[in-house]
Parts: structure tokens; sequence; C-alpha cells
């Protein structure tokens, strides 16, 4: 569960990324957050990351405050960010295991997870080859089991489709499902609209700092009262709020 | 339609490649500049304190002009030296290039605007030499305006011809070999190749300085009028043309051989652009290829070793030192410069069989129990010149640049993260240490107890340089890069520690020949004064330190 209230983030005193908003994301459910190119939700994602810190509002991580208990609520959180070029001079191996080291994975844990998560996204054979001769959906990939690897309950992907080859798009959209199905927290950001209309129980559109919807897709529907594709739905309400 | 040339190289050049001190709010810019500035001062007053010593030394034969033609020459050394790095960086590293080759640009535009940027940097280790030696020059020889004028102009104009020799170098041999496919592995040789062209260049001019007969001198001495200055020319042979310009001014012959200097360099620069029309891109196409032999190497994995548990802050300080061996601008920079200083201190002494008396002269020195306490300080100085020029904590935070956001959501405390990083400092420091130590017994035949002794007080100078850099590059990081080699190569950072390091290796010397300190008094004196900063600068770290690097927002 992640929970946001009031959070507001102003960069340079005057321009506000992220202005007092509110959103829970429960146990259980897919969350999609979509909205235009700068939005906020890059922002929104650093803010519950701790990558950034708010200047008003508190988030919570499974119950845990990330400015009062950084590290409790980090471990709580599995992050894959939009960029996959990290570590580049490590081997895929070092990777993970920098990953499993910084997360107190166990060594027993780590090994079954990279084994099974690496013949996953067929990857095993490429993890002692350095990042950098890895192509970008590969090294989504990577980022993405590196992120799994401490199984955390609360998973946050910032665009994580993209670059991957199809077959691991489904693969991790199944994934995406199961953790949720198990009681778990899924949040993720997308432009895709397809994408999240298929595999989102939930979803928000952010705007220039502001939430403009939040709810399911029935809700969605509902609230513009005919059986519009999201993708409509999504131009209109940004393009209304534009005005 | 203005000149594409120049629409580029102003971009790259507003594109970020400061010094460092672009980030930041402009007073504090404001303030690091004079600083900056203010460092330099001494540097350069001494350097001009020495250019007027030689002066004086050379009026006496008539040759005062020769001042003239070893600056420029030195400068041209230099700056083909440093330009082999910049160009490599610039022109097929650099992260920049990919985007380029897409536009609708003439290779000769991009390398053009390139060598211009590289060329601004340039200037920068130019003006430092050729100011001093410009004002000293022209002051001593009472020289009116036209020389301060001509000067002006050379200036803008020494570049050219040494970094076109290192483009022309570069863009060959990324042409026509395969090592560009191992970027990695050729930027080290490179580098280390370069480091001992600078030391056999160093050989060559000892020797060349030393062996020039008595009759020569003689000869040259009979010629006077500043025929020693063309004479040293030898290498950069247009060198000489700017020298006869300063020193003919307003004659016929002053003015042709700066018409000659500034035509040349324009002509040369223009040769550049066409060879780069031909060879460029025909490089740089598919550099960012992967040397990768895609193995099937799976099998690996089995081995349960490779999925061995580790502490954080070690895992942390490991990842830490295996980017800086596996990058090779760090490696030259961080790594490599902790073990070539002894090779620096040794080489000359173990090649020259004459100096290998001089050896013998210090060996009485380093084992006279009378000055052991000198020794003991010059050592120790040594540590803290050696922990200064490593730019390991001084760019701990800056070489994670746009990446650093990563550490920020990694659950791992700021703390740790610190404590790891300095470890990595400290990792190398010790062991160049002990390096310079087992030379220094086995060579120089300095006692053992001293080298115990040296042991057991310099890991401070060492550790405290480490706190010191850390603690200067979280407070001012330089996290905007686009190649790594401004990570640390165009870092102030680096400097503001070696500045640090020198000053406290400097007054520690200072102190310990002025006041004659004995081994005893040196050896409390250096635990008292060191280890109380070490133990300031740990607290400063580890309170005012952590709390920077949680503001740090990348």
């Amino acid at each position: 569960m992640i929970e946001l209230q009031n959070v507001t983030k102003t960069y340079n005193g005057t321009v506000k990324a992220v202005d007092s908003i509110n959103l829970t994301i429960k146990d259980g459910e897919i969350f999609g957050f979509l909205g235009p190119n700068g939005a906020g939700k890059t922002t929104t994602i650093k803010l519950i990351m701790g990558i950034l810190r708010a200047d008003q509002g508190t988030i919570r991580v499974n119950g845990l405050d990330i400015a009062a208990s950084p590290l409790e609520a980090k471990k709580q959180l599995g992050f894959a960010p939009d960029s996959p070029n990290m570590f580049l001079r490590l081997k895929g191996i070092e990777y993970l295991n920098f990953m499993a080291d910084m997360y107190d994975v166990s060594a027993e844990d780590r090994k079954t997870r990279i084994r099974e998560l690496s013949q996953r996204f067929q990857m095993s054979d490429v993890l002692n080859d350095r990042i950098q001769s890895y192509s970008h959906g590969m090294r989504q990939k990577i980022v993405i089991i590196g992120v799994l690897l401490h199984n955390p309950p609360v998973w946050v992907l910032d665009e994580p489709m993209t670059g991957l080859d199809p077959r691991s798009s489904f693969l991790l959209k199944e994934m995406m499902r199961e953790h949720a199905d198990s009681g778990k927290t899924v949040f993720f950001s997308t432009h895709v609209l397809d994408v999240a209309e298929k595999v989102c129980d939930r979803v928000a559109i952010i705007d220039k700092g502001h939430i403009l919807f939040c709810g399911t897709m029935a809700e969605m529907k509902e609230h513009f009262s005919r059986n519009e594709s999201l993708e409509k739905m999504f131009l209109e309400l940004t393009e209304s709020h534009e005005e | 339609m203005k000149n594409k040339l120049l629409i580029l190289t102003g971009i790259l050049i507003k594109n970020g490649e400061g010094f460092g001190v672009k980030d930041g709010k402009r007073s504090t810019r404001m303030i690091l500049l004079i600083v900056l500035a203010v460092s330099f001062i001494p540097l350069a007053g001494m350097l001009a304190f020495t250019i007027s010593g030689m002066m004086d030394a050379l009026a006496m034969i008539g040759q005062e002009g020769v001042i003239l033609s070893w600056g420029l020459v030195l400068c041209s050394f230099a700056i083909f030296i440093f330009g082999i790095f910049y160009i490599i960086s610039s022109f097929y590293f650099a992260t920049d290039v990919e985007n380029l080759i897409p536009l609708p640009l003439r290779p000769r535009q991009i390398v053009g605007a390139k060598f211009l940027v590289v060329m601004v940097y340039e200037y920068l280790i130019t003006a430092f030499v050729f100011f001093p030696l410009l004002l000293v020059y022209g002051i001593k020889s009472g020289s009116g305006p036209v020389f301060y004028l001509y000067g002006l102009i050379i200036l803008l104009f020494i570049p050219v011809i040494p970094l076109t020799l290192s483009s022309i170098l570069v863009m060959l041999m990324m042409r026509f070999t395969s090592l560009r496919r191992h970027r990695d592995i050729f930027s080290i040789i490179g580098g280390v190749l370069a480091i001992f062209v600078g030391l056999g260049f160093n050989m060559f001019i000892q020797k060349f300085t030393v062996n020039v007969s008595a009759e020569e001198l003689q000869k040259m001495l009979m010629q006077g009028e500043n025929s020693l200055a063309v004479l040293s020319t030898g290498i950069f042979p247009t060198v000489s043309w700017a020298v006869k310009a300063l020193l003919g001014g307003l004659t016929l012959q002053g003015l042709l051989n700066l018409m000659l200097y500034v035509g040349v360099s324009v002509l040369v620069f223009v040769i550049l652009l066409y060879l780069g029309e031909l060879v460029y891109f025909k490089g740089v196409i598919g550099i960012s290829e992967s040397g990768s032999s895609r193995k099937r190497n799976g099998a690996g994995l089995n081995d349960d070793k490779a999925f061995a548990m580790g502490n954080a802050v070690w895992t942390y300080a490991m990842t830490e030192f295996r980017l800086l061996y596996r990058t090779p601008i760090y490696f030259l920079n961080c790594v490599l410069i902790s073990f070539i200083w002894p090779v620096f201190f040794l080489f000359p002494l173990l090649m020259q069989t004459e100096e290998i008396s001089i050896i013998q002269q210090i060996a009485p020195f380093l084992s006279n129990p009378d000055l052991s306490g000198v020794v003991l300080c010059g050592a120790f100085a040594l540590s803290l010149f050696l922990g200064g020029t490593n730019a390991v904590a001084s760019t701990a935070i800056s070489r994670e640049g746009q990446d650093l956001y990563i550490k920020r959501y990694l659950p791992i405390s700021y703390r740790d993260q610190i404590k790891a990083k300095i470890n990595t400092s400290l990792g190398l420091g010790y062991t160049s240490i002990l390096m310079m130590l087992i030379a220094a017994v086995a060579v120089m035949k300095l006692p053992l107890y001293m080298a115990l002794l040296i042991l057991a007080t310099s890991w401070m100078g060492v550790r405290l340089m480490s706190f010191t850099g850390i603690l200067i590059d979280i407070h001012n990081p330089k996290l905007k890069w686009n190649s790594e080699q401004q990570a640390v190569k165009q870092n102030m950072n680096v400097v503001f520690n070696m500045l640090i390091g020198m000053g406290l290796a400097g007054g520690t010397m200072f102190l310990a020949t002025n006041l004659a300190l004995d081994l005893w008094v040196s050896l409390v004196g250096l635990f008292v004064v060191y280890g109380g900063l070490n133990i300031l600068f740990t607290r400063l770290v580890y309170t005012i330190g952590v709390k920077r690097f949680e503001q740090l927002e990348g």
C-alpha cells in the first residue's frame, strides 16, 4: 500500500511540479499512473522512492513514512526507473549481486531467484557479460530482475514496457497480475493507454501537478457517462484542463 | 544562414562542459572563482619568479629570448599530450557524438566545432604558463605595446598546431586500427603510453641539456642575439616564428613572422577539417558497438560462489572500485595515479647511472639520525601530497553524475555510502604509500625503523586528504557531465583538494626544517596535529557531510 497525503513538490521555489496531491494505492491492485509529458509523473515516483523530498505532505509505504524511516520504507519498495542505463561497466551477475547485497538478500534466496528470473526473462546466457553490451530491452530486463530479487511487496515501475520485446512485456504483465493477486501492490506509469486499459485495476490521471481523475476503468466510463476508449477520455480530460 | 561550425561550437560550449563552477548559485560561483584565482596567484608568482631568475642568467650570455621559446615549446608539448586525451574523449567517446551523427552536418563541421571546444579548454593551460612569461619578459626587457599585442595574438593561436597534431594522430588511429572496438582497453593503453612519452620526453630534455658540449655552447654564446631561442624549437618548428615575431616587434621581420605563424596555424586547421571530412565518420560510426563476444556462458552460474552474500558497505566499496578500474578515465586519473608517483620518482633514478650516485647521496641523508625528524615530516608531507593528488575521494560524488538518484532509493544509509566511498579511496591511498615505502627501503636504503615510523604516521595524511576531498565534493559535486572525463578532469574539486594537500605538505615541511624538529618531537607533533585534524574531519564528514548528501537531489 502507498499513501500520499497533500504532497507538494516545488522546483526552484516557483514551479510546482506536484501540487498537494492525495493518492492511495491499495494492496492487491495494479495502479496505472497516466499523464502527458511533464505532468509530474516521474516527480511523483521520485517522491515515493525518496529520491526527492516533498516540500509538504507525507508519503507512506506499507505504513512506513519515507521521510521518517527511509531505509525501512525503501526495503518495502522495488523500483525500475525509466532509463535502464545504469552500472553499464558491471557484468549482469555483478549488478544483481550488488542489488541483492543492498537489500540483504541471503545467498540461498538470491541463487534461486536469480536463476528463476533470468530463465524466465531469457537472460541466463548473458549474465557474465557487461551490461554495456546489452540492448536496451536487455538492460530493461536486468533492471527488472534486480528490482524483483528481494521480493518487494510494493513494485514501482516507471514506463516498464518501453523497449521490452512482446514476450517479456507479456511476461511482466503476467507477473504484475500475479503479484497484485497475491495481495501486494503494483504502481506503474505509462504512456501506452492500451496497456493501462487492459492491465490496471485503477488509474489516476495527472496533469500540471494535479490529479484530474482517480478510479477504476468503470468509474471513469461512468464519469464521462459514455463508453469511450481510455485514449479519448484521456485527451478530453487533459485538454479541458489546459483551457 | 549562419555558419554551422560556429553554431555547433557555441552549443557544445553551452552544453555544460564547465569546470564544475557552473552549478550552484551565482554568488557561490563568484566566490569559487575568486578562491580559484587567488589560489593560483602563488603558483603563478612562483612561475614568474623562476622565469625572472632564468632570464637574468640567460641575459648574461645575451640569450634571454630563449625563455620565450622554452615557454612556448613547453606549452605546445603540454597541449599536444593533454590534447590526445581530450580529443579521444571529445571526438569519439563523448555521449553527444551519437546525437550529432544523424544531424545533416558535414564531418568537418563536427570535427571543427569539437576541435574549437577543446581549444578553449587548452587556453586555460596555455594562459597559466604564457601570461607570467609574457609579463615577466615584457617588463624586464622593457618591451612596448606591440610586444603585448603580438603576445595576445600568439596566445590565441598557440594551441592550433599541437592540437591539430594530436587530432590527426587520434583520427588516423581510430580510422585504421580495430582498437576502437575495445575502447576501454584502448583508452587505458593510450593513457599509459602518454605517461611514458611524458617520462621519455623529460629524460630526453635532461640528456639534451646535459649533452650540449662546451664548444657548442661557446659558439652559441658568440652568436649571442638570442640564437639559442631559435635552436630549442626543434620539436615544434613553428614556435620559432612566434618567438621571432615577439622579438622582432614592429620590424618587417617581426611582422612577417607573425603573419607566417598565424597563416600556418590557419592553414593547418583547414587541413584538419578536410582530413576530418575524409576519415572522421569512418572512425566514429559503430564506436558504441560492443566488443563482447556473446558466449553461452550461463554455465558459470552453477557455481555457488557466484551468489555469495556480502556486507552492504563492502559490496558498495567493491562496486565503486570495479567502476574505477573498468572506466578508463577513472582508471588513469584515480587508480593509476596512485601507483605512478613511485614510478615517477624512481624511473629517472634507475635509468641513469649518474643519478644512482644521487641515490647513494640521499641514502646517508635518510639514515642520518640527526635528520630523522625532518625525514619523517618529509615522508608525511609526501603522504599529504599523494592523498591530495588522488581524485578518488574528491570526485566520489561527482562520478555518480546523473545516476546519483540510484543511490537515493537504495536502502543503504547515506553514512554507509560515504563510508564505502572513503574506504575505496583509503584502499588505494594506503597501497600507494606502501609501495612507495617498499621502493624507498629497497632502492634508497631507508632504514627499516624509519619505514615503520613512516608507516605509523603517513596513513593519517592519506586519510585526512580522503576526508577533506569527499567533504569538498559533497559540498559542490559536479553532477552534470556528458563524458566521464568531465567528472574527473574538468572538476575543480580535485584541484581544491590538491591545493589543500600541497598547502599542508608545504606547511609541515616548513616547520620541520625551520625548527629542525628531532624525531620524537616530529612523531608526537604529527600525531597531535594530524590526529586532531583527522578526528575533526571525520566528525565533519559524518555530520554535515551526511546531511549535505541527504539534501543532494540527483
